[in-house]
C-alpha cells in the first residue's frame, strides 16, 4: 500500500450552491429551535419584561385604571422592609443548610450506584423517585411522617426515647424543610453526578491504581478533580433552586395542607419567595412583589457571578495531553 | 470565503433570535393597537365558582334555561387576580363579603340594581337580609345599590356541640335556648378541652375557620359595643388605641394561649369541620350550613346546635361570609351574565340548594324548603329560627385591603407570640403596623 496514493479530484462547489445549502441549514436550525424560542419569548421574556415594568408601578392586580408610575419606590421600600430582610436571611440559611449537604448526598448516591453491583438499576430508580414525585404528594407524605401522633419519625425516636411527642413542624420547621428539600432534589443531582462519573475514562483510574493509589486516593485525586465541572453545575443550580423555594414551606406549614394566600408558614420558614407571594396575592401589591423578585434575581445573579469568578481556581475542564 | 459568510454563527443566531423575540413580543402589542372586535353575544358565559357549589347538573340546568354555554373556572383568589391582571376576568365570579368592598371600590364589579329592578325571579322584597352585604352606597356596604347576591347564607356564629366530649368531662351540655356569654364559653371550653399522653382528644372550642376569619369574629363581638376594628373612615386598624378592641383581641388570643383552639403551635392536619366529624372538637363555631355535614358516623346522635354566644349582651348573628356571586364590570355580555346569575340565584338550582340544607336560601320565599325531617334537623331549625331575628346586621369590612390581610398578619404573629418570642403588646403592634401599611397602600392606589 505504501506509495499507493489516490488523488481525489477537487471539485469546487459553486458559490450559489453553497449559499443555498447554508440558507437551508440556517432555516432548519431556526425551525428546530423555534418551539423553544417561542416558548422562551412568550412564557419567559415577555412576562419578565412585564414584571420589570410592573415593579415600577403601584399595580394591585385588580384594576389597570388605578395604575401609576412610582419609579424606584418599590425597590427602596424593599431595603427598609424588615420582613423582607428576615425572609432573605432565612432563605440564605436554608441555602447554607441544603446546598452543601445536598451536594454531598447526591455525590455519595452517585458513587454508590456507579458501582458494578447487582440491582444497581433498581437503586438508581429508588433514589431518583423522589425527584419525580409531585411536590404536593411528597409534602403530604412528609407531613404524615412527622405527625406528632402516630407519625413514623416519632415512632422511630420513640423506640429509643419512650413517650416522645415532638411536634416537628412546629418546633423544627426549618430542619424538616431542609431535609424535605434535600430529599426531593437528591435524585436529580445524583443522575447528573452519575453521568459525570461515567464520563471519566476508566484508564485514568486504572493507571492510578496500577501506580498503587488506594480507592480513596483515586477518588480524591482523579475522580473529584475531573468531576468539578459537574459539582460546579450542581452547585450553581442548587443555589438558584434553593433561593426560589416557595411551595415547600407553604405545604409544610402546620395545619391543613394547602397552597393558598391564607397559608402562612412558621416564621422560621418565612422565606423570601413566600414574602413576595404574600405581598402579591394577600396584600395585592403586585408592583412591590415584582420589585422583591427582581431584587432576588439580582442576589441570584450576584452569587452566580461570584461562583463563576472562583471557578477558575477549582473547576477543571478537560484534561490536556 | 463565500461559505464562511453564510455559515450559521453564534452572532447570527443571537441576531435571529432577537428578531424573532422582538416579533413575538410585538405581536400582541401590535394586535392591541387594532380595533377590538366586539365579542359580546358570543353565547358563552365564564363562571368562576366552587365546583362543590355548582354541580354539573346545575350547569346543564342553567344552560337549558338560558340557552347559553357556561364555562366553569374553579374559584381561587390567585387565579382571579391573575385573570384580572390579564384583562380577561370571568363574567361571573364567586365572592365573600369581606372581599366585596375592595372589588366594588375598585370598580371591578357591575352595579346590578337595574337588573334586580326588572327581575321577576329576584324581587327586592324577597331578598334575605344577608344580601345587604352586596349593597354599596359609594362609601360603605349595607346601603345603596345591589352589586350581587348571596347564593345562600347562614347566621355564622352559632355553635355545634359534640355531647360525648361533655359527657366525658362530666359537664352539662349548654342549653339550646339560652345563649352563652363568650366568657362562659371560654370557661366551658377549658373544661372539655382534653389531651392524653400529649396527644389531642378534644379541642375545647375551635372557631373562625382556623383563624382565616378571625377579624370577622372580632368585628362581630365588637359590634355588640357599636365598635369596629377600623376607624370610621377605614383609614386605620385601631386595636391598641381602643380598649374595647384590645379586650376582644386579648380574648381571642387567650383562647389560643389556653390551648383550646387549633393554633400554629398546636395545629391539626385537618380543617376544623373534619375534626368535628372525627369527634375531636367539643364546641365548634360554624353557621347553619354545617348542620348538613355535622352528623358523621361518629357524631350522629351526639351533636346539637347552640345559639351564637354574646360578648356584651346584645346578640348579633349575621353571616360572616355572605358567599355569593357578582358580575365583572369588564364582562362583554352583561345580559348573558345576568341571565345565568338570575337563574342560579332564583331558578331550580336555588330551590335545590334550599332543600339540601347547605345554607339558608338567599330568597325568603325559599325558607320553608329547608329540610326538617330528622330529629337533628328539627333541633337545628328550632335554633335557627331564633337566630334569624339576630342576623340582620352588616359587618363593615375595610375597602382598602384584601380579605386575607388581617388574618394573614394574625397567623404570622400568633406563632411567635404563643412561643413567647414576642409579647401580647408586640403581637398587637405588629398586626397594626402590617395592616395599616396595607391600608395606606390601598388608599394610595384607589384614593380616598
Amino acid at each position: 500500500m505504501a506509495g499507493a496514493t489516490h488523488v481525489l479530484p477537487r471539485v469546487m462547489p459553486r458559490p450559489a450552491l453553497l449559499r443555498r445549502r447554508a440558507v437551508r441549514r440556517a432555516a432548519t436550525f431556526y425551525l428546530l429551535v423555534s418551539p423553544w424560542l417561542l416558548g422562551f419569548v412568550l412564557l419567559s421574556a415577555v412576562p419578565l419584561a412585564g414584571a420589570l415594568l410592573m415593579s415600577l408601578t403601584n399595580y394591585d392586580g385588580l384594576n389597570l385604571d388605578y395604575v401609576a408610575f412610582v419609579g424606584v419606590d418599590n425597590y427602596a421600600r424593599a431595603f427598609s422592609d424588615p420582613e423582607a430582610q428576615h425572609a432573605l436571611l432565612r432563605t440564605l440559611l436554608l441555602m447554607v443548610l441544603v446546598v452543601p449537604t445536598g451536594l454531598v448526598l447526591q455525590l455519595l448516591l452517585a458513587l454508590m450506584v456507579d458501582q458494578p453491583i447487582r440491582l444497581s438499576n433498581l437503586f438508581r430508580t429508588i433514589f431518583y423517585l423522589p425527584y419525580v414525585i409531585p411536590v404536593v404528594a411528597g409534602a403530604w407524605v412528609w407531613k404524615i411522617f412527622v405527625d406528632p401522633s402516630g407519625g413514623l419519625v416519632n415512632a422511630l425516636v420513640g423506640a429509643v426515647v419512650p413517650d416522645v411527642n415532638i411536634r416537628w413542624l412546629v418546633e423544627y420547621p426549618t430542619l424538616v424543610l431542609a431535609v424535605f428539600t434535600i430529599w426531593g432534589a437528591a435524585g436529580g443531582g445524583m443522575v447528573i453526578f452519575l453521568a459525570g462519573l461515567q464520563g471519566i475514562p476508566a484508564e485514568y483510574r486504572e493507571a492510578a491504581m496500577i501506580d498503587g493509589a488506594s480507592p480513596a486516593q483515586v477518588t480524591r485525586f482523579i475522580t473529584l478533580p475531573l468531576l468539578t465541572p459537574v459539582i460546579f453545575f450542581n452547585l450553581v443550580t442548587g443555589i438558584i433552586t434553593t433561593l426560589q423555594v416557595l411551595v415547600q414551606p407553604m405545604l409544610l406549614s402546620p395545619g391543613i395542607l394547602g397552597l393558598s394566600p391564607g397559608t402562612v408558614p412558621p416564621l422560621d420558614n418565612y422565606l423570601y419567595p413566600v414574602h413576595a407571594y404574600i405581598e402579591i396575592f394577600v396584600k395585592q401589591l403586585f408592583g412591590y412583589g415584582a420589585a422583591l423578585l427582581w431584587l432576588l434575581f439580582a442576589v441570584v445573579l450576584g452569587l452566580t457571578l461570584v461562583l463563576f469568578g472562583t471557578s477558575r481556581r477549582w473547576v477543571h475542564y478537560g484534561v490536556e495531553a | 470565503m463565500e461559505e464562511l459568510k453564510l455559515t450559521t454563527t453564534r452572532r447570527k443566531i443571537l441576531i435571529g433570535a432577537g428578531a424573532l423575540a422582538a416579533a413575538a413580543a410585538a405581536a400582541p402589542i401590535l394586535a392591541a393597537c387594532q380595533p377590538t372586535p366586539k365579542t359580546g353575544g358570543s353565547g358563552k358565559v365564564t363562571v368562576m365558582t366552587d365546583p362543590n357549589e355548582f354541580s354539573d347538573d346545575d350547569r346543564k340546568t342553567l344552560e337549558n334555561a338560558t340557552k347559553l354555554k357556561i364555562e366553569v373556572v374553579k374559584s381561587d383568589l390567585t387565579t382571579l387576580y391573575a385573570m384580572f391582571a390579564a384583562g380577561n376576568p370571568p363574567d361571573v365570579f364567586r365572592v365573600q363579603a369581606a372581599g366585596l368592598p375592595q372589588y366594588i371600590s375598585r370598580k371591578m364589579v357591575k352595579n346590578l340594581q337595574p337588573y334586580f329592578a326588572k327581575s321577576t325571579l329576584l324581587k327586592p322584597d324577597d331578598l334575605a337580609p344577608a344580601n345587604n352585604f352586596y349593597k354599596w352606597d359609594g362609601k360603605q356596604i349595607g346601603k345603596g345599590d345591589l352589586y350581587g347576591m348571596v347564593k345562600d347564607w347562614s347566621p355564622d356564629f352559632t355553635l355545634f356541640a359534640y355531647t360525648k366530649a361533655f359527657d366525658d368531662a362530666g359537664v352539662k351540655v349548654p342549653s339550646d335556648t339560652t345563649a352563652l356569654t363568650y366568657d362562659e364559653l371560654r370557661t366551658l371550653a377549658n373544661k372539655v378541652n382534653k389531651k392524653a399522653g400529649g396527644k389531642r382528644v378534644y379541642w375545647g372550642f375551635v372557631h373562625s375557620n382556623n383563624d382565616q376569619w378571625i377579624d370577622r369574629t372580632a368585628m362581630n363581638m365588637l359590634a355588640e359595643k357599636n365598635q369596629n376594628l377600623y376607624s370610621d373612615d377605614f383609614s386605620k386598624l385601631v386595636i391598641s388605641g381602643n380598649p374595647e378592641a384590645t379586650k376582644v383581641i386579648r380574648y381571642l388570643y387567650d383562647l389560643a394561649a389556653d390551648g383550646v383552639n387549633e393554633t400554629p403551635i398546636d395545629p391539626s392536619p385537618n380543617w376544623m369541620g373534619a375534626d368535628f366529624n372525627e369527634g375531636q372538637i367539643a364546641i365548634l363555631q360554624y353557621g347553619y350550613w354545617f348542620s348538613a355535614m355535622a352528623e358523621s358516623d361518629k357524631t350522629k346522635g351526639k351533636t346539637v346546635m347552640l345559639p351564637a354566644p354574646t360578648w356584651a349582651g346584645v346578640r348579633r348573628d349575621p353571616t360572616m361570609t355572605a358567599t355569593g356571586w357578582v358580575i365583572s364590570s369588564q364582562t362583554k355580555d352583561p345580559d348573558a351574565a345576568w341571565a345565568v346569575f338570575e337563574q342560579y340565584m332564583g331558578g331550580k338550582p336555588a330551590q335545590d340548594r334550599a332543600k339540601s340544607g347547605w345554607g339558608v336560601p338567599g330568597l325568603k320565599s325559599l325558607y320553608p324548603q329547608m329540610p326538617q325531617q330528622t330529629d337533628f334537623q328539627k333541633q337545628v331549625q328550632k335554633v335557627l329560627q331564633g337566630e334569624l331575628s339576630k342576623s340582620d346586621f352588616i359587618l363593615q369590612f375595610n375597602p382598602y385591603i384584601g380579605e386575607e390581610t388581617f388574618s394573614t398578619s394574625w397567623k404570622k404573629n400568633l406563632e411567635p407570640a404563643l412561643k413567647g418570642t414576642i409579647s401580647f403588646d408586640k403581637f398587637v403592634q405588629n398586626i397594626e403596623s402590617e395592616v395599616n401599611t396595607a391600608i395606606a397602600d390601598g388608599k394610595r392606589i384607589i384614593g380616598g
